[in-house]
Formats: C-alpha cells, sequence, structure tokens
C-alpha cells in the first residue's frame, strides 16, 4: 500500500504539470521532426525502404522517454530533498526497497506516456511498419528504467538543482545525441563510430528502432541482455545509495 | 512492555561531532513525558533515530519493536511531527493527509481526516495548495499528517513553533485528549509553561546526555529546594536597612528580596510594617522549571 501511494502520487505529481511534462516534450519532438526530417530528407539511412523521416521518428520518440524517466526521479527527489518533505517518506514505515521500486516505476511510467504521445505526435511524418511490438516495449521499459535510475541517482547524489542539471547537460544530453537517435551510426567517421560504441544508450536505441523498422546494427539479443544487465546495474547502484542514506539521510 | 525504550544509543556524526553520548530511558505506555534540551543538545538527533531517519549505535524499541531490525513495524507505531517545516508543494492539504494515510496503509480514515482537519483549524484549506497555506498552517498540517495513522506513540518536536495562542492551546487540548485515549507522547518544546502543565515526566538532555529524568512531582519538590524571591512595592521608596542583606534587586519602588520560606516571608514583613514602611503591593516568584533547568545545567 505505501508502494502505491507513492507511485500514484508521482503520478499525480507530474500529470499536474502536464504542459511541462507532456507538451514539452511533444513540442520538442515535433520541432526536431520538422525540421531535421525536412532538412536532411535526402540522407541515406542504411536501411532499404525507410526514409529519414521514418528514421527520425523512433528516435525521437526514445529521446523523450530517456529524458522524462530521468527528469521524473531526479527532480522528484531533489525537489522533496530541498522542500524537507521527504522527511514524511523516510519516517514511514516503507521498506527503502519498496520507496526505490516506487520511485523507479513512476519514472519508467512517465517515459512511457510521454513516448505514447510523442508517437501519437509525430507517427503522422513517416510510414512505420511496426516490425517487432516486443523490442519496442521492451526498450522503451528497460531504457527507461535505466535512465529512471540514473535520474534516482542525481537525485540521491545532487543537492542543489545546478549539479543536478549539469549531470543532465554533460552525462545525460551527450550519452542520448551520440546513441544514434538521430543519424545512423554506421555513418559516423570512425572515431566518432568507437565512441558511439561506448554510449550505453546506443544499444536501447538501436533496439526500439528495430521494433518500429525490423532492420538494427547489432544483434538484437546482444542488445537485450546488454541493456537488461545494464539496467540491474544502474539500479543496483541507485538502491544501494539510498538504502545507505547517502545525501538523505543523517 | 515499554512504549518506548532507548538503551545505549550513541550517535557520532560524520564530522566527528557526538550528538547523543549512551543515552538511556524508557516511556511506559500512556506516559506524556517532556524532553528538555538547549538548541543543539541532541533532542531533534534522538528522535530522527527513534523514528529511523538517523543511524545509531545501541538500541531503540518502540512498543516492543527494534529499530535496527524490525524498522518498518517499528515506525507503523510512531507519529513524528518534525521541527523544520515541510510541506509538499504539489498536493492540497486533503491530498497531502490522504497520502500520508496511504504512506501508513491506511485508506478508510476519511472521518478521522475529517476531524483531524476541524481540530486543527483547517478545514476551509481542505482543497487549498500546501504552498498558499501560512507558517502556522503548514504546522499544523505537519500535526494532522502525525496523527493520520492513529499511532500508539506520539512524538512532537518543537509542534507549537510559530503558532498563535488561540491554535496553540487547541492543539494541546486536543494532544491532551489523544493522550487520555491511551497514546504516550513525547514533546520537545521550548515553551517550558507546556511542559509543566502537559508532562507527568520530563527528560534533561545537554551535550548529547541525559542530565536528569524524574516524574513532575518530583521536579516540583525540588522546586521547592530553590530559593525563591518575593517583590515587594512600598509607598513613596520607603525602606528599612534591616533587610538590606536580603534585597537581590532594586528597580523603581519595587525590591526583589530573597525568600527562604513562609516564615522568613512573615519575617520581612513585620519588619517592614514595624520599621513604618507601607507595602503597595507583593508578588512571591515561586522558582519554575526554566529554573531547575539551568540548575540542573548548572548555569
Amino acid at each position: 500500500m505505501p508502494f502505491y501511494a507513492i507511485i500514484k502520487k508521482e503520478i499525480y505529481r507530474f500529470s499536474s504539470i502536464w504542459v511541462q511534462t507532456l507538451i514539452g516534450p511533444l513540442t520538442t519532438a515535433l520541432l526536431y521532426q520538422l525540421i531535421f526530417g525536412h532538412q536532411f530528407s535526402s540522407i541515406s539511412t542504411g536501411i532499404d525502404g525507410i526514409n529519414y523521416a521514418t528514421f527520425l521518428i523512433p528516435g525521437l520518440i526514445i529521446m523523450q522517454v530517456l529524458l522524462n524517466a530521468f527528469g521524473n526521479g531526479s527532480s522528484s527527489l531533489i525537489q522533496s530533498k530541498y522542500s524537507g518533505n521527504i522527511i514524511f517518506i523516510l519516517m514511514a514505515p516503507v521498506s527503502q526497497f519498496s520507496m526505490y521500486m516506487a520511485y523507479l516505476i513512476a519514472s519508467i511510467i512517465r517515459g512511457i506516456l510521454v513516448g505514447a504521445a510523442v508517437l501519437i505526435g509525430i507517427v503522422w511524418f513517416g510510414n512505420l511498419p511496426f516490425s517487432h511490438i516486443w523490442a519496442i516495449i521492451y526498450f522503451a521499459i528497460l531504457g527507461s528504467a535505466i535512465t529512471g535510475g540514473l535520474g534516482l541517482i542525481g537525485g540521491i547524489v545532487c543537492e542543489k538543482f545546478d549539479q543536478l542539471a549539469g549531470f543532465q547537460s554533460f552525462v545525460m544530453v551527450p550519452l542520448i545525441y551520440l546513441s544514434g537517435i538521430f543519424f545512423n551510426i554506421q555513418h559516423f567517421s570512425d572515431f566518432w563510430k568507437s565512441l558511439a560504441m561506448l554510449d550505453p544508450f546506443l544499444y536501447i536505441v538501436d533496439g526500439f528502432r528495430y521494433g518500429f523498422v525490423g532492420a538494427n546494427n547489432f544483434a538484437i539479443e546482444y542488445g537485450a541482455i546488454f541493456v537488461f544487465v545494464f539496467a540491474i546495474i544502474v539500479n543496483f547502484v541507485g538502491y544501494s545509495l539510498l538504502r545507505r542514506g547517502v545525501k538523505i539521510k543523517n | 512492555m515499554f512504549a518506548l525504550e532507548i538503551n545505549n544509543v550513541n550517535k557520532i556524526y560524520g564530522n566527528k561531532f557526538k550528538a547523543l553520548d549512551n543515552v538511556n530511558f524508557r516511556l511506559a505506555q500512556g506516559d506524556f513525558i517532556g524532553l528538555l534540551g538547549v538548541n543543539g543538545a541532541g533532542k531533534t538527533s534522538l528522535i530522527s533515530s527513534i523514528s529511523g531517519v538517523n543511524s545509531f549505535n545501541g538500541e531503540i524499541k518502540v512498543m516492543g519493536h527494534d529499530v535496527l531490525r524490525d524498522l518498518v513495524n517499528a515506525k507503523k507505531q510512531l507519529g513524528v511531527v518534525p521541527q523544520e517545516l515541510a510541506f509538499d508543494p504539489f498536493l492540497t492539504v486533503m491530498q497531502t493527509l490522504k497520502f500520508q494515510s496511504g504512506l501508513y496503509g491506511v485508506s478508510d480514515n476519511q472521518a478521522w481526516i475529517d476531524e483531524l482537519l476541524e481540530r486543527m483549524h483547517l478545514t476551509d484549506k481542505a482543497h487549498a495548495n500546501t504552498r498558499s497555506l501560512s507558517g502556522g498552517m503548514k504546522r499544523r498540517l505537519m500535526v494532522a499528517q502525525a496523527l493520520v495513522h492513529k499511532p500508539a506513540v506520539i512524538i512532537l518536536d518543537e509542534p507549537t513553533v510559530g503558532v498563535d495562542v488561540e491554535i496553540r492551546k487547541n492543539i494541546w487540548e486536543f494532544i491532551s485528549k489523544l493522550h487520555k485515549e491511551g497514546h504516550t507522547i513525547l514533546l520537545t518544546t521550548h515553551y517550558l509553561e507546556e511542559v509543566e502543565q502537559l508532562c507527568n515526566k520530563i527528560i534533561m538532555i545537554d551535550k548529547g546526555k541525559v542530565i536528569a529524568e524524574s516524574s513532575k512531582q518530583e521536579l516540583i519538590e525540588k522546586a521547592n529546594g530553590l530559593p525563591s524571591s518575593i517583590e515587594i512595592e512600598t509607598m513613596d521608596d520607603k525602606f528599612t536597612s534591616e533587610l538590606d542583606g536580603l534585597v537581590l534587586s532594586k528597580s523603581d519602588n519595587k525590591y526583589t528580596l530573597k525568600l527562604e520560606n513562609n516564615k522568613s516571608m512573615m519575617q520581612i514583613l513585620n519588619t517592614l510594617t514595624a520599621s513604618g514602611v507601607v507595602i503597595e503591593n507583593i508578588n512571591i516568584n515561586r522558582p519554575k522549571l526554566e529554573d531547575i533547568f539551568l540548575d540542573y545545567l548548572g548555569r
């Protein structure tokens, strides 16, 4: 019951500021789709039968899924720390595992809901075959679990909003932009391709796009396993930090 | 079973500051305890340890549940009003209380929430966002939050700071009612008259150590052992040099004299009368809890 109470409150929190949490990402995705989709329409995507506008759609959706899952956990925790109301959850009969999982699931829900809204908003710009629905769902959930976990780590560790903004600007955004959202990494130069291969988000984007267009750069099985393992590692670190009460307790 | 057991509790923060130094005490069920101490004495560290927010060494049991080994069940028995103002800016007053209920696994308590709102004078603010509340209202909401699951043990860390006199009185009436219904209450406050009025037992803490633990009656008896004083206003500022040795202070025509007992009071009055001094007003100052507290602290 306390577990559901936290999830319910988190859903209420982000839905009560829907202009910021829903319309904002949708507008950003629409702008990217309109400008990039038009400007680079002649670029080869490296996938037969898939033009650039269609190629771009899954990238923009998963970008907003990842960013919003990150934003939920991080902003919720740091706001609760800043306003002091986290004390009510810390004093409540909620195990730290339940507390962590409730925040994580709320982050995943926000990521998926925003992703669904962006999908509805921009799906009309291309011709997506929706080849593997399981991959769309799997990589969306696991991807938002990874960035949701990173958001919780940021929310736990950071003490100020500008520290969190720095984490987002210098870690999240470069990782997302390097993950092949806008272009196929096969078209990158060797240096950037080598760098992109180290980006864990690359495998999320690749698997998610595979779900929509049926083609990808890496074996889907390896991508699925890597993303699963990475999600476990990130969230184990996040849970361990919460359990130790780093920058939250004492 | 004790409502609260504190056994050999120590708390050292990362900067090596020892906030709690081998604290021991027990609260019987139904006790109303005043926990007194100056700022930084360790009161809030102790409360944070009891509520599982602080790590600590030692043993704390709430209604028999060990805070280190059975934290969830220990927390279910506790309702804590923290000292710092805290609120969720996304929620209304009603949503805050329903969310708090959810955190404690309580769902069918609308009647109790309505009563809490009424008692805390927040009924007309039930659907107002917490951001719009004044400091006093936020404090009252925090009291309501702590009581939403009807905890067996209620801990109030300076719950009436910033609350106006009338509503403070109302809150204390409500807390007294909860006490009469069997709840155990641990209170920290700077309003010592409230402790004198409400508590049946008092614990004094200084520099992380319990320096005194006794019933209110014992403290009152101790108070009787401390010197009192008598203030005497005389007409035309007349006085007698026979009593100069007892004068503690003088202001205009008001003399404050050391008073050992009732017998000495009669002697003072008789001496003044015999000297032709006309007394306009008399006021006897009995030692207060504050004096006893300062006496314990050696200040």
